[in-house]
């Protein structure tokens, strides 16, 4: 939809000299109109990080509204048992927009149930988003994250299980299972992220197209393994068995399966992430030989070797979201795992791949996903209608963000181009 | 996919609204008190089989006994633990009805753990880790493979003769069918066992090609197999394969040709396609919610037990589709009903599994 309008808007709203805005006079003179947008580029490139705020602050703002009239409109067309307002001459709606936030926001936030369930999904979007964000700080575009996510969760699912009859039920036991799964979580994942990383480093195979098609093959090949070989016979359903009690992350709110162990770890590793980038010499190779090969050969850099690693370390955290979603969340693998794989790169898409910035993302991804399971189950909203007002959010929030990241690429702004010897990196 | 879901659930909600006027006045009103919590599976509603049956049955349900109900329809299997633990932990629900086999193993755990809370399981049973069936839960099981039985008999008959009525046609020469399934799973195979077991049933060279979608949703990968299989010369395909199936009904119509469908008298459920789908392999699951709802109404719902519904049951069967009712030949129908009644007596052993 409209891309300009999102960025124009917003900069309508924040900017007080007024660059945006693209009204029908503007229209009447085309030149005009496009200096414009160029100027809008060039701020939007070099807006400060409290502008950067306010502007996605200000696209929220939007999007709801927006997304309530879109609800409120519904309302009439859809049929329904108990309608919520009646308003002469127009009917009857269904909807009241107003309530369908207020429940969204209750069942992201409202109780500890519902905050736990919140959690949870930020968890698993935290490794899925940071699993993209490495690979797009070297220059790659990992598309294959759910595919490294379900095999790792697979693998980590099936070296749990014999693990119930030999190791004691205990945190002594526990603290060789976890850690465990999560190796053969990450091992597993990391592996199916080095054959696409291999392929692009020696064969010049384009890593997106490699990715995409490595998720089908990691689907069936889960899918079949499971059905023929592997899978629990006891049931209809193409799952493997459970895992046993000791390799479950222990919930930290009753009832829900959210562990705050799980939070804290995927925390540290956002951490760790962001020092490994920006202050070792080694995530300094790794984003320069993403990005500029030649440049980074010429300074001595193994530039190949570091996109087969890069690669492999967005691939294991993959993995990794695999096991934690073994461990914490269904204790089993089960055919048909949610997206997250692919959400994780929205997740760090709107965070700028910023490993810090993969933190605020997730939790905006994660209480969106459990508000409209809020909203799903107790307004009689159809649930496409809350993927509609999810997505819409989503849209409005990310677009100034790439609208800036496309600025940077084709040089608008005033700083100086990113080159290979800075590290594609600007301060 | 997600829009024909909205489109379908408009038009859903449409008739609900019409059937609260007609019906609801004459309804016995018994069951007002009554809340029921229904978590469907993973193909979602307007499905136009597996869970708009079941949806049909709670509506039917609600217009007889005057319950009220609350649908949840999870994204994926993962979400269905979730639901089920919404619904079993707020206290305002009477009977939670979970629908299909994905939920099975979080539903053993969590109506051990809300052992207060009634639950009705279709598809599967609910036994704890010992064998025991779950005390709080009602299984009901359908014996798929003698209604697909039935169907393939039909298809294998139709394929071997002359057949020209609605949008399609058969020659006799070259007898092929096809099978459609959707996820390769156990239930699906006994489908898929039954069908092939009939068509064999009729004539032993028909040559029977099955392929998988890989997914209950996807109709457009529907379509390119039955498309394949039509342009390989089958003249029927069944469909096992719940919204993927829609698909299936699309190529039937492209390749003049005819198809089969499941769960829901499809002719009726999907009219569009009516004109070539010759029959459909229904399977009551609107019967199995409407009676484990009927029995909370009337305070005598029996957990731990287990109904495994056959064709003996009625809780499978052949059924014709609208547009060819009484233009079948004679000797076909005729043929139908002996091979019903050879599986009824026992006569005829159906195999489960290919």
């Amino acid at each position: 939809m409209s891309s300009g309008e999102g960025g124009n808007g917003d900069d309508g709203e924040t900017e007080s000299g007024g660059s945006g805005g693209s009204s029908d006079a503007d229209r009447g003179r085309g030149g005009d109109w496009r200096d414009r947008g160029r100027q809008t580029l060039d701020w939007l490139v070099n807006a400060s990080a409290a502008q950067r705020m306010a502007i996605s602050l200000a696209a929220l703002v939007f999007a709801v509204i927006v997304g309530g009239i879109l609800v409120f409109v519904s309302g009439f067309v859809a049929t329904c048992r108990q309608p919520v307002l009646y308003i002469p001459l127009l009917g009857e709606s269904c909807y009241n927009p107003a309530q369908v936030y207020w429940t969204m926001l209750e069942g992201a936030f409202g109780s500890t149930a519902n905050l736990a369930r919140t959690l949870q999904e930020t968890t698993l979007l935290l490794f899925t988003g940071l699993s993209v964000a490495v690979a797009f700080r070297a220059g790659l575009f990992n598309v294959g994250t759910q595919g490294q996510m379900v095999l790792g969760a697979l693998a980590t699912g099936l070296a749990l299980v014999p693990l119930g009859s030999v190791l004691p039920d205990s945190i002594i036991g526990m603290l060789v299972a976890i850690p465990l799964g999560l190796v053969v979580g990450a091992i597993v994942g990391g592996f199916w992220g080095f054959i696409p990383g291999a392929m692009k480093a020696y064969a010049d195979a384009n890593e997106v197209i490699t990715t995409i098609m490595l998720n089908f093959v990691a689907t069936g090949l889960a899918f079949y393994l499971v059905s023929e070989h592997l899978g629990d016979p006891g049931t209809g359903s193409v799952q493997t068995v459970p895992v046993p009690s000791v390799a479950r992350l222990p919930p930290t709110i009753d009832g829900s399966r959210f562990s705050v162990i799980a939070l804290v770890g995927a925390l540290l590793v956002a951490v760790a992430i962001y020092l490994l980038y920006d202050r070792t010499v080694l995530g300094y190779e790794l984003r320069t030989s993403g990005l500029q090969e030649s440049a980074a050969e010429y300074s001595g850099v193994d530039a190949k070797r570091n996109v087969v690693t890069s690669m492999s370390l967005s691939g294991a955290l993959g993995g990794i979201a695999g096991a934690v979603y073994v461990m914490m969340v269904h204790y089993r693998w089960q055919t048909g795992m949610p997206a997250l794989g692919f959400d994780g790169i929205a997740v760090s898409v709107l965070a700028g791949n910023n490993p810090i910035g993969v933190v605020p993302a997730a939790l905006l991804f994660g209480g969106l996903k459990s508000g409209s399971f809020a909203v799903d189950f107790a307004l009689g909203v159809p649930g496409e209608l809350v993927v509609v007002l999810r997505g819409l959010i989503i849209l409005f929030v990310a677009m100034p963000e790439f609208f800036r990241m496309l600025g940077k690429y084709y040089d608008f702004g005033s700083d100086p181009e990113p080159v290979a010897t800075d590290g594609g990196e600007r301060r | 996919m997600d829009r024909r879901t909205f489109v379908a659930s408009l038009g859903v909600g449409a008739t609900v609204g019409l059937a609260g006027c007609v019906i609801g006045d004459n309804g016995d009103e018994s069951g007002e008190d009554i809340n029921v919590g229904m978590v469907y599976s993973s193909g979602g509603l307007g499905d136009e089989s597996f869970n708009d049956m079941a949806h049909n049955g709670v509506e039917q349900a609600e217009a007889d006994f005057g319950i009220s109900y609350q649908n949840a329809e999870p994204d994926s299997p993962a979400d269905m633990n979730d639901y089920q633990r919404e619904f079993a932990g707020s206290d305002e629900y009477d009977l939670v009805c979970c629908i299909g086999f994905d939920h099975v193993t979080d539903l053993v755990q969590n109506a051990q753990e809300f052992s207060d809370q009634q639950f009705v399981l279709v598809d599967a049973v609910a036994e704890t880790e010992d064998g025991d069936l779950v005390e709080n839960v009602d299984n009901y099981v359908f014996r798929e493979h003698e209604g697909s039985f039935q169907v393939g008999h039909l298809a294998g008959l139709l394929t071997t003769m002359e057949f020209d009525h609605g949008g399609a046609s058969t020659a006799s020469e070259d007898p092929h069918i096809g099978f459609v399934g959707g996820e390769e799973t156990a239930i699906i195979d006994r489908f898929e066992a039954g069908y092939i077991a009939g068509a064999e049933y009729a004539d032993e060279d028909i040559e029977v090609s099955t392929a998988y979608a890989g997914s209950w949703d996807d109709p457009g990968t529907g379509q390119e197999i039955a498309t394949t299989m039509y342009d390989n010369g089958a003249d029927i395909v069944f469909h096992a394969a719940g919204a993927t199936g829609g698909g299936v009904f699309e190529a039937a119509q492209s390749a003049e040709r005819y198809a089969i469908g499941v769960d829901d008298d499809q002719s009726i459920s999907a009219e569009g396609f009516s004109d070539v789908i010759v029959a459909s392999m229904v399977k009551r699951v609107n019967t199995a919610v409407y009676e484990s709802i009927e029995s909370v109404v009337d305070d005598d719902f029996e957990g731990g037990s287990v109904e495994d519904l056959g064709l003996e049951e009625d809780g499978v069967e052949a059924v014709v589709g609208q547009d060819f009712e009484g233009e079948l030949p004679e000797e076909i129908t005729d043929a139908l009903v002996e091979s019903r009644e050879g599986i009824i007596d026992g006569d005829i052993d159906v195999p489960e599994e290919t």
